[in-house]
């Protein structure tokens, strides 16, 4: 296995250092130089600034130094544009945990919840409750994100508040909720997480559950099919076992495909949940950066982001091989 | 499980509500503090040498302290000292140079910071003002805010030059004890500037936050981090921790600021004064400052989170965003809607110092020139143009549509904003008979134009929409809807015959537009048309020189006229910006050429606990003025 592992990885180096090349080219075809200084620039600060951002070098000169940051994991060494305060690696340091904290439950829950959803949708396939389960997941799907999330505000937040002094939720913000060091120590402050995350995961699940409950039903509707499902039920198998016995244990593969495929947004986060729930994510970042032509920090997530989109390819072999033993990786 | 964990969870936050709110406090004086909103991802260093957007202003001014400040209440705008005794004294030398003498208070500390000895802030001196401004020459801060003395200050050029060249051989570091001829130290509190020829508009410059003073030790002590730390003599401190960039920052009071309070004066204008007697703004005169404890400002890029969070009264104030325009003001009266004022909402107008234009490339081979073919081709664009069609469609009718290049409530400014020759549309008429003698009858031999603008809001439409105007007298317009970046580079590199821009003044004097047509600065400097008259330079240097007066003004408006007769761009416009304040935020006259008004800010607890209360001051008029 692990000579597969390494193989795949060679294997996905070239693609990996084509994306950051043509990343770094596309940044490049518009100087951000004069949008940086604005009005007031003169030539000598043009010169100046491109000197300081590097953008004088070689296109391959940048390439090389950039690579080399990559495969040393130097993100400390650079700072943003945007922020000169701060270091890329600062940044991306600081934005994961937010992000996390809505992406990991969001797609715990969501999959958790999609799943049984999709049984119960497949193995009533035809009947009302199927057909009442879709209608409302269309439903869902069909309404557009920020009406869930303005709606989501205004009742979750806003409308509790002013209407019946309850404050359960934020309307927009983020505080730490692990905290470790210092005087308390390690610490889960599950309220702090509710206050301010609670209504984000909740408004992500209701997104990403038609997409995944529809998958999901297709996927257990086809098992539905096999001989080994008319096998149990002819052998007096109880509902429940074949559905969670057979179908599920079966249905892993696709299932796994389907987790491992969001795998890389649990730390690319939303942007739009991010940006109206005020949350310091990595979304956020990312669109920051785009608007502020921040290149260090773009450069740095698409390496970050392509790494993990690779690796999480890999890890889905692996995993493929470790739930189905017909499965060999050769 | 899981739906156990979540449940308990959502106990958790039943019973402990709002974190922060969750830990009972022992009995302590309630602390003032405001919430207001920052309109965008904030500010991008709290070093003011760095500084350059509204919200870098908007951060910086409440933490450092200029020479002189704007008044909070007189409108027009006035300066008076802040960290200075007295005004600067002004006097021409036969050289033709001009000595500008500085005396500053005695009583203004630095903040408490570990930087000082002891950690006490020291008294601030002269020494910190040039110190401050010599940082604007060093390359380490990338020149951003150089133009704010280049040509001004005798010595300084050949300064920066000299220590640049030094920095960049490697032959040293950047000198800051090099003396400079036209900065001249007297003492610890008073000092002189000698300017190489008499620009009127430096005091202007002295309110600009990108001038303001900062310790040297502070400054060494943290070095690239000072802009995450800053140190300042402000009403405000920003702590550690305080500033999450892209999420809030807040402002602590600053307990050893100069003894400062609220103002009393009122007017010139009268209508202006009336209304601020009305709202209440003359109460506190007398208070000391800064008033609140702290003011926390988190920072919002979508509009609706930051409405939805003014309507349940977390935010003191917010900009009217376009999208809740018409569900907050009456588009025909151009009053807040009874639902808000019944809620203690009321209501101010800014008018804004913007001069919103199209433009021409003047060396554009089409477009561009000097000759009357070319000046009437301009002319009849211009006159195809409607702009109060275009402020109807995409601005709620709320945009001031004027001639000439000065904004509204600046000398030159046209009266009831119509200069007497113009070219404004809509007159198609005159504009065809125009095209047809600049030789193109209904277009006819004139190739397409093409006109750059900057993609997002709705620009494609009001592109569409100028298209449509250009099509009716025959004229073809290629749009090019474009990065901001690109738009610049393309305005900058002169290859934009047409393109749409706009600017904003740096200060209340219409020299500051009227900048904008000066040879020199050409692009990319920001004189973006390339405009070229020798007689205009002249008369622009010699208003440079003359101090406010009727003198000046006809200068002003001669200038303005010629331009509005060569037709660089075709314009202009000026956004009112509509501030909604909720009740329980007091004192407050939003102003958007100066940023240090936080410090006069007050809070009604009682109007803000009681939801829907409706405070008297709020109730007792909606601002129908403005500046």
């Amino acid at each position: 296995m692990w000579a597969y592992v390494l193989r795949r990885l060679l294997y996905s180096i070239p693609i990996y250092l084509g994306i950051i090349l043509f990343v770094m080219a596309a940044l490049r075809v518009n100087d951000p130089v004069y949008a940086y200084l604005g009005k007031h620039a003169s030539r000598e600060q043009i010169d100046q600034k491109r000197k300081t951002m590097g953008l004088d070098q070689p296109f391959l000169v940048q390439y090389g130094k950039f690579l080399g940051q990559v495969f040393t994991l130097d993100f400390e060494s650079t700072k943003s544009w945007q922020y000169e305060t701060k270091s890329v690696g600062e940044i991306l340091g600081e934005r994961i945990g937010p992000t996390a904290a809505i992406t990991v439950p969001a797609l715990v829950v969501t999959t958790v919840v999609s799943i049984g959803v999709g049984l119960i949708a497949a193995f009533y396939r035809g009947r009302l409750i199927d057909r009442a389960l879709m209608v409302l997941i269309v439903l869902g799907m069909s309404v557009s994100v920020l009406v869930f999330i303005i709606f989501g505000q205004y009742f979750g937040a806003n409308w509790l508040k002013e209407k019946h002094g309850i404050e359960w939720f934020a309307s927009g913000g983020y505080e730490p909720w692990i905290s470790w060091g210092g005087t308390e120590g390690f610490r889960v402050k599950p309220g702090i997480w509710v206050y301010y995350c609670a209504l984000p995961v909740l408004i992500d699940v209701i997104l990403a559950m038609g997409y995944d409950t529809r998958f999901y039903r297709a996927v257990m509707v086809e098992e539905t099919g096999r001989d080994y499902i008319t096998t149990a039920v002819a052998k007096g198998a109880t509902r429940r076992k074949v559905m969670f016995a057979h179908m599920l244990k079966n249905a892993m593969i696709p299932i796994i495909t389907r987790v491992m495929i969001s795998f890389p947004f649990l730390i690319g986060g939303s942007i739009l949940l991010e940006r109206y729930f005020r949350i310091p994510g990595m979304g956020n970042a990312l669109i920051d950066s785009i608007t502020n032509k921040d290149f260090p920090v773009i450069q740095a997530f698409t390496a970050v982001f392509a790494a993990v989109f690779v690796l999480s390819v890999i890890l889905t072999d692996v995993l493929y091989a470790l739930v189905d033993p017909r499965v060999r990786l050769s | 499980m899981r739906s156990g964990t979540i449940g308990v969870c959502l106990l958790a936050a039943a019973c402990g509500g709002r974190p922060g709110h969750a830990v009972a406090q022992p009995p302590a004086a309630p602390l003032k503090v405001a919430v207001v909103p920052i309109r965008t991802d904030g500010p991008k260093s709290l070093d003011p040498v760095k500084g350059s957007t509204q919200y870098d202003n908007q951060a910086c001014s409440q933490i450092f302290d200029c020479l002189v400040q704007y008044k909070y209440l007189a409108r027009p705008l006035e300066l008076q000292p802040a960290l200075l005794a007295e005004m600067p004294v002004v006097t021409d030398n036969p050289d033709g140079t001009q000595t500008w003498k500085f005396r500053l208070r005695d009583d203004v500390y630095f903040q408490d910071d570990p930087c000082f000895p002891g950690g006490k802030g020291r008294r601030l001196v002269a020494a910190d003002v040039f110190y401050s401004w010599r940082r604007l020459a060093d390359p380490k801060y990338e020149l951003e805010n150089w133009w704010l003395v280049e040509g001004l200050i005798a010595g300084f050029d050949a300064y920066k030059d000299e220590q640049g060249r030094k920095v960049a051989d490697g032959k040293g570091a950047f000198d800051y004890a090099e003396p400079v001829e036209g900065l001249r130290l007297v003492n610890d509190r008073e000092f002189e500037v000698v300017l190489t020829q008499p620009v009127q508009q430096f005091r202007w410059k002295l309110a600009q936050f990108q001038l303001s003073v900062v310790p040297r030790e502070a400054v060494e002590k943290y070095g690239d981090q000072f802009g995450r730390h800053p140190i300042g003599s402000g009403p405000f401190m920003v702590r550690d921790g305080d500033w999450q960039p892209g999420q809030f920052i807040n402002f602590t009071r600053n307990p050893d600021y100069r003894p400062e309070v609220y103002p009393s004066e009122i007017g010139p204008d009268k209508d202006e004064a009336a209304s601020d007697i009305a709202l209440g703004l003359n109460k506190p005169a007398g208070t000391r400052l800064p008033i609140l404890d702290r003011v926390e400002c988190p920072f919002y890029v979508p509009d609706p989170p930051m409405w939805l969070d003014f309507e349940s009264g977390k935010l003191g104030f917010v900009q009217i965003p376009a999208e809740y325009f018409d569900k907050a003001i009456n588009r025909r009266t151009r009053k807040l809607r009874e639902s808000f004022r019944a809620k203690g909402v009321s209501l101010y107008p800014v008018p804004l110092l913007d001069f919103i234009f199209r433009g021409f490339n003047m060396e554009d081979e089409v477009v561009g020139g000097y000759t009357e073919r070319a000046k009437k081709l301009r002319q009849a664009i211009s006159l195809a143009f409607d702009l109060d069609e275009m402020n109807e469609s995409f601005y709620n009718g709320t945009n001031i549509v004027y001639d000439g290049p000065i904004p509204p409530g600046l000398h030159g400014h046209p009266t009831n904003g119509e200069a007497p020759a113009n070219y404004r549309g809509p007159n198609l008429a005159l504009a065809k008979k125009l095209l047809a003698e600049a030789g193109y009858p209904d277009g006819n031999g004139l190739g397409e134009i093409v006109y750059y603008t900057s993609r997002g809001g709705n620009q494609e439409e009001q592109m569409q929409a100028e298209v449509q105007f250009c099509r009716a007298i025959g004229v073809r317009i290629t749009p090019r809807l474009v990065d901001f970046s690109e738009l610049i580079e393309a305005i900058n590199k002169k290859i934009a015959p047409m393109f749409g821009y706009a600017w904003g003044s740096d200060y209340p004097d219409g020299e500051n537009n009227l900048a904008l047509f000066y040879s020199k600065n050409e692009s990319p400097g920001p004189n973006a048309f390339n405009y070229k008259r020798p007689e205009y330079d002249a008369m622009y240097e010699q208003a440079r020189r003359l101090p406010p007066g009727d003198e000046r003004t006809a200068l002003y408006i001669r200038m303005r006229d010629m331009i509005i007769e060569d037709t660089p761009y075709i314009g202009s416009m000026a956004r009112i910006r509509y501030y909604a304040i909720n009740g329980w935020l007091k004192n407050l006259k939003p102003s958007e050429d100066f940023q240090n008004w936080y410090k006069y800010l007050d809070v009604d607890e009682s109007a803000r606990t009681s939801p829907g209360s409706k405070s008297a001051a709020a109730s007792s008029a909606d601002q129908t003025g403005g500046r």
